[in-house]
């Protein structure tokens, strides 16, 4: 890399590392931007791209490293703080307080500052009027389309005279004219002397928008490069890597006929979604984050409403309106959001495994404890769950061990197809290993699983076959024994 | 665990029972009268009306939601039953008025569930907006006026049992009220539906997701807290012989007392009835103790409502 | 077919004045009696106190909470008032009563905000405690005032033959809108009850401006309390014991909603006035007291309904 002086960058970031319990984010992270360019950074889920951002902007603290802006060494402990050094984030989600309107957002707790309700719509146009927008600034929030939130969101970093502003996936849900605007705005911003650091998945976008970009890799820098010196097909090799050293098991070969069709599934984010689900098969989804992978498994299982949606199970065509309906066509989901959406936290480990099968364990009209004790104890021998006892609440085990709580739940119910949100999300190398035997032993014994998982690798070592799922439609289906983890991800990017 | 932490715990846990003993030795030392046969009985007997309705409160906080519309249901089932004893019987009457209570608890379910409120926040609202519902149709429907069952002309002899009847020293309400409990216990802890009940309070979204019917737990919650208000609307009006359409006021605020003090957290799925029980002997004791040491009912209901607050304030600290 | 679209959306935002409008139209047909100049006037008046009160439990429901012990504590200050006018002079006692409001928001915030408990509950609790006090105090009887100059506090007119309730309405009305419209304190509650999480990010000090709403909230109930005892000339326990439900869903029906951040001073008090009219016409209708009720309760319950239901479809767009 050329050598710069540090008059050159806005931002330079040395050695940053930050570890969560289980899982290291960022590994020895160094990154440098220049003034007045634009910088992308890509990666896939789980890069750690975000936590990096987080860092910056005062949302997380980092455990060591230097974080040098504008030319002083800082530490940013708030948002706020952050923002009034210069730098300001744009989330996906967006900071804005959606009843109240366009000017008082963009000064948002500076109502003073702006010279109350007139300095406040006043100075507000003045800086929409500089981005070339013409959203009234007595507009609430809440009426606004994404792109004009993405507007408002500029103006407010503009108002704190911000150096450097990072967009995260900015342009999710833009149509086309709306982001050749936003380009024309990174253009202006650019030529101001502001940087943006562009966080995309989007290659196109990187290629059209980005002067350098970073490529991360398991929250490591891959390496940062001017845009003009690579192509697509570096880039995404350089994103997906080669698999280090994770262990799978020999792959299941057990797919036998047709058991599910899924048809035309339509609602507000899928769009004529159809495939087919075999016997034994082991199908992995593939996709990034917000593609619509979760939303295909819920609207099957019953668990969201969907515009439309025909399924059909061992020929028969079922309607499925609830989870109930879904559990009794035979299916399990193991949801992504293993604390909120599936354990029952306060409760012991035996009643987290029985609740699915409560009515096996009657006993007349009563529930057996023995029954339920013996299930808990078959379930946590077999699974090899780590707990002092079943009467252990589940709050108290591990990732890995509540994850396994929940398949055994699941397993008891016998199901012929087991759908698994992100299993091994947050869970030790050694109990990933156990559920990929458990999914191997699933399938042998004739189930099918659907699989949903962030790690290109697990799922690529793990399915039979996979569909690349991008923007709400399935835009690919391949046999990752037969074709390469780049083409399957530059399909995944859309 | 050493003996120092063993007693550590078990204090803890049973913190509600000792508070009970050490009152009851307390009161005993201060005021003899206490222990007479005469005040005993007079206790169990104090445990009529507000045991019901907490226990159907209890069964609403465990599923997640709370029933703040008690004290109206309360109020128009028991004028309801009243004016049904002429026209069905008395045995009749009665069915009749858990029915309404039944009702009512399903209107609440319908209420709550049909706008949506996942969180019980909402369901305060709504059930309080109820209540006042019900109460205004109490007023309604007798025009203001005191029911009175010596005004009635067909046999009142079921009721008259159910208030003061007596098997030896013991009230015949408080005889129910335990089989009642029991007969609850039993379902909450050992029955699917129960199971499921307790689940649902504790994560509604993982337990819909297992395909539990969730919908139909809560209005299982509501129609039994329904049931069991009316039941104690019941009682009180079988022991004081009248009922006006104001029966109700205040059993809201009392049942939470006793279901907050006997330990059932406010935020659902763990909990127990006989937990509550102890809830209403605490509550029973304190206004029986303080009424033998001479102090108001005012100040009684100012203690009352300190004691809800910090009851409340502990029960969130401990859950946050 | 699009003009009549537009006027059920304009009618949907502006319900309760819709509904005011439409109740005074049907008014013409049913009794003229209504317009008189005495009967209008007469109803504002007895509307101003419940008003006031609106004003301050709007602070605290824009800013995400809510205080069902508005009602207690109006008997209370009431009291407090008409006790303490013996020992001292009638400002002092006034303001004495006004602190103790204050007080009580301060403790209910404390646990609403600093200790994050639900505030219905908390509230309802405190609204139960102050009633106790209140009977305490005055063994649930009505206590009369013997002090002419109090009583001539909301029973006369001192400017241009206008009720004092109404111009000290007013004032207040003016008062409260310019807070909540033009001050920061106020325009950050409103970020507050929006998103909370955004307004502390923006460095909005949240927990202190909440809380602060719970204590003005407080200290209003009580000033109220002052001006119903002076109306009335006794204090009495019982005031104020449907008055929290209905002064909040007042603000409800006019669109300060519980949800927070939305709606404002002249929302609630439109909302508050309809009710407020719609008991007055079914009084002049000669329904009885009994069936009001009910029909209140009713409206009451659907006004929540909707305000929920309004949140869930969002959540649920399909």
């Amino acid at each position: 890399m050329t050598s710069k002086s540090s008059s050159d960058l806005i931002l330079s970031m040395k050695h940053i590392n930050k570890a969560f319990p289980g899982v290291k984010a960022l590994d020895d992270v160094s990154l440098e931007v220049r003034r007045g360019v634009v910088h992308g950074i890509v990666g896939e889920n789980g890069a750690g791209k975000s936590t990096l951002m987080k860092i910056l902007s005062g949302v997380y603290t980092k455990d060591s490293g230097t974080i040098e802006f504008d030319g002083q060494t800082v530490e940013a402990t708030s948002p706020m703080e952050s923002l009034r050094m210069g730098l300001s984030i744009i989330y996906q989600e967006f900071s804005l307080v959606n009843s109240m309107t366009v000017g008082e957002n963009i000064f948002l707790g500076r109502f003073r500052e702006a010279g109350g309700m007139k300095g406040t719509h006043q100075k507000a146009k003045a800086l929409l009027d500089k981005i070339g927008s013409s959203i009234p600034t007595h507009r609430l929030v809440s009426e606004l389309s994404t792109s004009e939130k993405q507007m408002v969101e500029i103006a407010k970093a503009l108002s704190f005279q911000s150096k450097l502003i990072i967009m995260d996936e900015p342009s999710s849900s833009l149509t086309e004219e709306e982001l050749a605007g936003l380009g024309v705005i990174i253009n202006q911003l650019r030529e101001q002397g502001i940087s943006t650091i562009y966080i995309s998945h989007k290659l196109d976008e990187i290629f059209e928008y980005c002067d350098y970009v970073t490529v991360m890799r398991d929250g490591h820098v891959i390496d940062t490069r001017p845009v003009a010196e690579l192509n697509r097909k570096d880039m995404v090799g350089m994103m997906v890597g080669r698999t280090i050293e994770n262990e799978y098991p020999e792959r299941p070969h057990c797919v036998g006929t047709p058991l599910m069709q899924v048809k035309n599934l339509n609602t507000r984010k899928l769009h004529d979604i159809s495939f087919t689900l075999n016997r034994g098969e082991i199908l992995g989804l593939v996709g990034l984050v917000g593609a619509g992978r979760t939303e295909i498994v819920r609207a099957i299982y019953g668990a969201d409403k969907v515009k439309q949606k025909e399924i059909r199970i061992d020929g028969k065509d079922v309607k499925i309106v609830s989870p109930q309906d879904g559990k009794k066509c035979g299916m399990a989901f193991v949801p992504e959001d293993r604390k909120q959406q599936g354990l029952v936290l306060p409760f012991s480990v035996e009643s987290n495994i029985s609740m699915a099968s409560l009515s096996n364990l009657k006993n007349g009209v009563f529930l057996s404890k023995g029954k339920e004790r013996k299930m808990a104890e078959n379930k946590i021998s077999e699974l090899l769950i780590k707990t002092s006892s079943p009467q252990t609440a589940v709050v108290g085990l591990s990732g890995g061990n509540q994850q396994k709580c929940i398949l055994g739940r699941w397993l008891e119910t016998g199901p012929k197809i087991l759908i698994l949100d992100e299993p091994t999300r947050g869970i030790d190398v050694g109990a990933k290993y156990e559920i990929y035997l458990l999914m191997k032993k699933t399938v042998e014994a004739g189930s099918s699983i659907i699989l949903i998982s962030s790690e290109l690798p697990e799922v690529l070592n793990m399915s039979n076959r996979v569909l690349t799922v991008a923007d709400g439609r399935i835009t690919g289906e391949f046999d990752p024994e037969k074709t390469s983890a780049q083409e399957i991800m530059n399909r995944a990017i859309g | 665990m050493n003996t120092k932490e063993r007693v550590k715990t078990f204090l803890q846990e049973n913190l509600v029972l000792m508070t009970i003993v050490i009152l009851v030795v307390a009161t005993a030392l201060i005021e003899p009268k206490f222990l007479t046969v005469a005040n005993l009985g007079n206790l169990m007997n104090q445990f009529g009306p507000l045991s019901f309705v907490a226990l159907g409160m209890t069964i609403t906080i465990i599923g997640g939601y709370i029933d703040l519309s008690v004290a109206g249901i309360v109020s128009l089932s028991a004028v309801f039953t009243i004016s049904m004893v002429d026209v069905l019987g008395q045995t009749g009457a009665l069915l009749a008025g858990l029915a309404a209570g039944a009702l009512m608890g399903l209107l609440n379910a319908l209420v709550v569930v049909s706008c949506g409120a996942l969180t019980q926040a909402k369901a305060l609202f709504m059930t309080y907006a109820l209540s006042a519902v019900y109460s205004a149709a109490a007023l309604l429907y007798t025009d203001g006026a005191t029911q009175h069952m010596s005004h009635l002309t067909s046999p009142t002899t079921l009721f008259k049992g159910i208030g003061s009847g007596k098997a030896g020293f013991i009230p015949v309400s408080f005889l129910l009220f335990f089989v009642i409990m029991f007969v609850l216990h039993l379902f909450l802890t050992r029955t699917q539906t129960g199971r499921e009940v307790q689940l649902t309070g504790a994560n509604i979204t993982a337990t819909d997701m297992v395909g539990v019917p969730v919908k139909k737990r809560v209005a299982l919650v509501y129609v039994l807290s329904g049931v069991l208000s009316a039941f104690g609307a019941i009682v009180l009006f079988s022991r004081i012989t009248t009922a006006s359409p104001l029966l109700g006021a205040n059993y809201e605020t009392n049942a939470i007392l006793a279901v907050v003090v006997g330990g059932t957290s406010l935020a659902g799925g763990r909990g127990s009835v006989i937990r509550t029980m102890l809830g209403v002997m605490l509550v029973t004791l304190l206004s029986n103790c303080l009424n033998l040491l001479g102090i108001s009912t005012y100040i009684q209901s100012v203690c009352k409502g300190i004691i809800l607050i910090i009851a409340i304030w502990i029960d969130r600290r401990r859950t946050k | 077919m699009q003009v009549f679209k537009r006027i059920l959306k304009e009618i949907e935002k502006q319900k309760a004045l819709a509904a005011i409008l439409l109740m005074l139209f049907m008014m013409l047909f049913f009794d003229t009696r209504f317009y008189t100049a005495y009967n209008l006037l007469d109803m504002l008046n007895s509307a101003a106190i419940l008003e006031m009160l609106a004003f301050g439990v709007t602070l605290v429901i824009i800013c995400g909470g809510v205080d069902f012990s508005i009602g207690a504590m109006m008997s209370l200050s009431g009291i407090i008032t008409i006790k303490l006018m013996d020992y001292m002079p009638l400002w002092a006692a006034i303001l004495a009563a006004i602190a103790c409001g204050a007080l009580v928001g301060f403790v209910n915030g404390f646990f609403v905000v600093q200790q994050k408990t639900e505030p219905f509950i908390i509230t309802l609790g405190m609204g139960m405690l102050l009633k106790g006090i209140a009977q305490q105090i005055t063994d649930a009887h009505p206590v009369p005032a013997k002090n002419l100059a109090f009583m001539k506090i909301a029973n006369s007119r001192l400017i241009a033959g206008i009720p004092n309730l109404i111009v000290i309405m007013i004032v207040m009305l003016i008062i409260f809108y310019c807070i909540l419209r033009f001050t920061s304190f106020g325009r950050n509650c409103y970020a507050i009850g929006g998103d909370y999480n955004v307004a502390s990010q923006s460095g909005i000090k949240a927990v202190k401006i909440k809380w602060a709403t719970f204590v003005i909230c407080g200290a209003m109930a009580a000033f109220c309390g002052v001006l119903l005892s002076s109306k009335l000339n006794t204090g009495s326990s019982i005031y104020g014991d449907a008055t929290a439900l209905s002064v909040n869903c007042g603000c409800v029906v006019g669109g300060t909603s519980f949800a927070g951040g939305i709606g404002g001073i002249p929302q609630s008090f439109i909302g508050l006035l309809a009710i407020q009219l719609l008991e007055n016409c079914m009084n002049m209708l000669g329904i009885s007291a009994y069936i009001q009720q009910v029909c209140e309760g009713i409206i009451i319950l659907l006004i929540l309904w909707v305000d929920n239901y309004a949140q869930k479809r969002k959540s649920e767009a399909v």
